[in-house]
């Protein structure tokens, strides 16, 4: 993976962790918000609760005492006291009563708790009323289970009596806790209330009164009620309707007693989540829109900061390859103060550095060589020498000897003397040839030809009796496209090797020209199955001087070596001794040298015998 | 001077006696209004759909004759038919058919009109004219079918121009179905022309709107409910309570429920029969009656009256809730009985919630409802007939309790049909409720039968004094 696609995988997902902890923390702080709002708009509606039961208690209080002292409650307490128990009297009175005072429900019971007169049930009369506060009465209004035909009801009631005569009445009016008294309650948007009747165990559907629709699925409100019903306390807990969570809703539920501390019903105050859930919908779409949008810039922004960032970091690379290449000049511009120009500064000295050890390497080198060249020209020279100078001597002695002896001396040194003059100048020119290696003049060549040319020149000799046993295979690889190069220069590398691997095989064997391309550059084999070689004969190889043959100057493969350096190339050696030995020439096409070139773009192969000359086989 | 004195205060006596003569005799004139509950959506008879109550008899009379007639005793007297007699099996009956009598129209009432009308009121007949009356061959003995033909049901109606009318002492003036029914008194009515000159009837009030029109002199008569009557006449209103002539009872769906039905107990009595005996044994009627009903009807104790059979007293009304408890006891689990009534009715709720305070006492588990379909109704029937075959038969009929067989001499073949039914379980009689009108002081001369029909050919209105 490329450093632009780290750097922009590094900030999309910066930017994908940013804006999703952005929304984590923005849900979390609304969720908190929305509920610390749910909790205060809860109280505020427990609160509006029971300041309305508590002014509706004040006004049933007030319309019960209203009832309590009239006239009809009069007439029936003094009928009772004079002992009257005419109940068709004051059967309708409660009803008329209740009528006149708005009342829902209204009771007239004697001091036994008998019924006299009921307004919401007047078929009871003459039986007890089982819900009268046990004790004294409640001087407020309270909440009360009232007994109707068609089951029970919650209501507001107050008790006040009528104190005439010896036996006291005792009246009892109350307004039901129903859907209306629900809907008198101000409820802010996405609130509702509704009133559980606690008058059966466990939960009952059918006990619930709302102001509203009624939700779908009441059972989800059991375990709540059920919980209040056992713990006698407010209880909360999230509701959730359907699988929209839009549709949820917490819910707090606050039990309510009676007078005698029994729980007669439940309230229930509702508060939607709608609003949080859509506000978290909006801020996750923002997020995503966000999050898509900080991609899209991470993208953009890595882009840039990473073309910012690698183009220096591509100018080392491509610096370096240069001095990989042998560019050791190279420079790199430092553009900035950061780790980048140091880096690039410490390149730059790096180069200077070596530029530096290879100019004292080479001057080292280039001193060893004369060293070597001279040792080497020492050792030649000395040589043919040494018999010039047995030979001057032999025949400065053979002065004393007669005239035929230092004649025919004479003609046998001059003779000994000439050729090894004439070995002198070979050794001369064969250093003098190696001194002059000429610059290669590039020009396209095809190098599938100009091994084909080697080839053919080699096939001569291989006809020898000597070389018979030696054969020649060439692997050409089509379209192989032709290359910059000197074919004179090349043609004489190619041969060079190839002959030193026909050397290699004295026994004969297999002689390989491969060639093939690689990248934007060509290769060519040149392969024998010889003695090969050691490592350290591979690595000393091409050394000039060096040679493992018993004749030759050393100066064949380092002359090759000179030649593919000269072309911007390289060559190596691979070799195991029993296995053979293979020389891999690598030659890039450096077809822009060519536009340089006076020559046609045509490509050129040189024959062999229109080479400029031959590489030694030493 | 004491002579003279005694003069002129006998002259004054007299005086005073000619002019209180003429103000109370009946005189013509006047438009009788009334208002009524009932909101009839048609004026034939014979529609079964329509309700029997005594208003809508009384209203039929008005409009159509029916060929016999009952009197006060319930015996049958000449209307358009003057004679009838009966072959011998009562199942072949001959009516006459009275002369001079016309329709509404001007037209004759012919024997093939008036056998044509009952042909429409009961197919099951076989009638046709022959001379100067019908014939009639029922499907069975009919030895009552003067009685039955006195019903307003058989009154004789006539189609003209897609119009209804009859021969009765009333024409219809304007009839705006269920609102409104003006009448006007015939002047060529056979047995004479009504006091009044014009019925107009307001349908479709309730009790306390008529009350309210009545107070505010918008309406002569109104209907009161029975357990008002007390109330409305100690306010100083006109009350005229009929005899007890509507039923009131609980009626137990024909269906037993098989678990309970297949346990019989030792004494014959089903587990069903005897939490239905433990029901009726805990009904306080008398609280109902003196306390909910305000003294506006009777326990009742069997299907028809006692001043109708003269034997009614002989079936027990009073509660014994130690029975009750004790029938009750004997039946181990008892199931839970819904109990239907009509909700529209403010006394037939009141009496429903006391049934079910009853019954609670005694241990039984019965739920007021108001859907149609319970275990128990309650019910409310109004006599239909004088006759108290008829009206039996069709209490039975109401009720839907099998026709009752009348074998034998009256009264005793009417108490065993009346006993069977009784016998049968399916009912507890509650009530006699007495209908009620309330009857402004000019309406003079009103009159009304046991069973609760007004008379308003022999009403007259006397001119309000300003």
């Amino acid at each position: 993976m490329s450093f632009g696609r780290k750097l922009m995988l590094v900030f999309a997902l910066t930017v994908f962790l940013s804006v999703g902890a952005v929304t984590w923390i923005v849900s979390s702080v609304t969720r908190r918000a929305f509920e610390r709002a749910s909790e205060d708009e809860t109280a505020a509606l427990i609160a509006q609760f029971r300041h309305e039961f508590s002014r509706r208690g004040d006004e049933v209080v007030r319309r019960v005492e209203t009832v309590a002292g009239s006239d009809a409650a009069t007439r029936m307490a003094l009928a009772v006291s004079r002992g009257s128990t005419d109940y068709s009297s004051f059967v309708n009175e409660a009803k008329a009563l209740a009528e006149n005072q708005q009342l829902d429900f209204l009771e007239v019971v004697d001091q036994h708790g008998t019924i006299l007169s009921s307004a919401q049930w007047p078929a009871k009369f003459g039986y007890k009323d089982s819900s009268l506060p046990a004790g004294t009465a409640p001087k407020v209004a309270f909440l009360r289970q009232e007994e109707l035909p068609e089951g029970a009801a919650l209501s507001l009631a107050a008790i006040r009596p009528v104190e005439i005569g010896e036996r006291p009445l005792l009246i009892i009016g109350g307004r039901r806790l129903d859907k209306d008294f629900l809907e008198s309650l101000e409820l802010p948007a996405g609130m509702r209330a509704m009133l559980y009747r606690n008058l059966a165990r466990g939960f009952s559907p059918e006990m619930l009164v709302t102001a509203s629709d009624v939700p779908q699925s009441l059972s989800q409100l059991a375990p709540l009620i059920e919980q209040v019903q056992q713990q006698r306390q407010d209880a909360s807990a999230l509701l959730h309707w359907s699988a929209n969570p839009a549709d949820d809703e917490s819910m707090h539920a606050i039990p309510l007693n009676g007078p005698d501390k029994q729980l007669l019903g439940i309230l229930l105050v509702g508060n939607t989540r709608r609003p949080y859930v859509e506000l978290r919908n909006r801020i996750r779409s923002a997020a995503l829109l966000a999050g898509a949008a900080g991609i899209v810039l991470a993208i953009l922004f890595s882009g840039w900061a990473a073309s910012r960032v690698t183009r220096p970091v591509d100018q080392l690379a491509a610096a370096a390859r240069e001095v990989a290449a042998g560019n050791w000049n190279t420079r790199v511009v430092v553009s900035s103060n950061d780790e980048l120009g140091a880096l690039a500064e410490s390149f730059n000295r790096m180069t200077a550095e070596l530029l530096q050890q290879r100019e004292q390497l080479v001057r080292t080198e280039r001193v060893a060589a004369w060293r070597e060249l001279a040792r080497r020209l020492a050792h030649e020279l000395k040589n043919p020498l040494f018999p010039l100078q047995l030979t001057v001597e032999n025949l400065v002695r053979a002065r004393q000897h007669s005239a035929e002896q230092f004649d025919e001396v004479f003609r046998e040194s001059s003779s000994t003397l000439l050729a090894e003059i004439a070995n002198l100048k070979a050794i001369i020119s064969r250093f003098s040839e190696f001194s002059r290696m000429p610059q290669p003049q590039f020009q396209p060549v095809e190098v599938n030809e100009l091994v084909q040319n080697v080839a053919r020149l080699l096939r001569g000799q291989l006809r020898s009796p000597e070389l018979s046993s030696i054969e020649c295979r060439m692997e050409l690889s089509e379209n192989l496209g032709p290359v910059a190069g000197d074919p004179e220069l090349l043609h004489r590398a190619l041969s060079n090797l190839a002959l030193n691997a026909m050397d290699a095989m004295p026994q004969g064997g297999l002689l390989t020209l491969r060639t093939g391309g690689k990248g934007d550059r060509v290769i060519v084999e040149v392969a024998d199955t010889g003695t090969g070689l050691t490592a350290e004969e591979c690595d000393r190889l091409f050394t000039p001087y060096y040679t493992s043959k018993t004749q030759g100057t050393g100066l064949g493969l380092a002359i090759v070596q000179s030649v593919i350096s000269d072309h911007g190339g390289r060559i190596s050696v691979r070799s195991r001794p029993g296995q053979g030995t293979t020389f891999v020439i690598e030659l890039p096409r450096n077809l822009d040298k060519l536009e340089k070139s006076e020559f046609p773009p045509e490509s050129v192969a040189i024959s062999g015998s229109s080479a400029r000359d031959q590489v030694d086989k030493e | 001077m004491k002579r003279c004195a005694l003069l002129l205060l006998a002259a004054a006596s007299c005086l005073y006696g000619v002019v209180a003569l003429a103000s109370t005799r009946p005189h013509y004139g006047g438009t009788l209004r009334l208002a009524v509950r009932e909101a009839p959506i048609s004026l034939y008879p014979a529609d079964p759909s329509q309700s029997d109550s005594p208003v809508m008899r009384s209203l039929y009379r008005l409009i159509f004759d029916t060929l016999v007639i009952l009197d006060a005793r319930g015996l049958p007297q000449p209307g358009l038919a003057v004679s009838w007699q009966a072959d011998p099996g009562n199942q072949r009956w001959q009516f006459a058919i009275r002369h001079g009598v016309s329709f509404q129209d001007g037209i004759a009432v012919s024997p093939d009109a008036v056998a044509g009308s009952l042909r429409a009121a009961n197919p099951n007949w076989k009638i046709f004219a022959a001379g100067e009356g019908i014939v009639i061959e029922c499907d069975a003995p009919t030895a009552n079918l003067p009685a039955i033909l006195a019903l307003p049901r058989y009154g004789i109606a006539k189609r003209t121009g897609g119009k209804l009318i009859g021969s009765g002492p009333f024409a219809v003036k304007q009839w705006d179905p269920g609102k409104k029914l003006s009448l006007a008194a015939r002047e060529d009515y056979w047995a004479g022309r009504a006091f009044v000159d014009a019925i107009e009837i307001e349908m479709g009030k309730t009790f306390r709107d008529q009350i309210l029109e009545f107070d505010l002199g918008k309406a002569d008569v109104v209907e009161v409910a029975p357990d008002q009557a007390r109330r409305l006449a100690a306010e100083g209103r006109g009350i005229r309570s009929s005899a007890a002539a509507e039923w009131m009872g609980l009626v137990f769906r024909d269906d037993l429920r098989p678990d309970l039905s297949r346990d019989e107990a030792p004494d014959g009595q089903s587990t069903v029969e005897k939490l239905r005996t433990a029901l009726a044994f805990s009904i306080d009627r008398d609280s109902m009656n003196n306390v909910l009903l305000q003294g506006g009807g009777e326990p009742a104790g069997a299907l028809l009256p006692n001043w109708m059979t003269g034997y009614a007293f002989l079936f027990p009304t009073a509660a014994d809730m130690q029975r009750a408890q004790l029938t009750r006891g004997e039946v181990p689990q008892a199931p839970a009985w819904s109990l239907s009534y009509d909700v529209s009715d403010p006394l037939a709720r009141v009496i429903a919630e006391r049934v079910v305070l009853n019954a609670r006492d005694a241990g039984l588990r019965l739920q007021a409802v108001s859907s149609a379909t319970a275990d128990v109704s309650l019910l409310r029937v109004p006599l239909a007939s004088l006759d108290a075959e008829v009206a039996l038969t069709n209490l039975a009929a109401k009720l839907g309790l099998p026709q009752p067989k009348f074998d034998g001499d009256p009264p005793a073949a009417l108490y065993a049909a009346e006993n069977a039914l009784l016998q049968s379980q399916r009912i507890i009689p509650l009530l006699y409720l007495r209908p009620a009108v309330a009857v402004r002081a000019n309406v003079r001369d009103w009159t009304e039968d046991q069973v609760g029909e007004w008379d308003l050919q022999t009403v007259w209105m006397e001119t309000e004094k300003p």
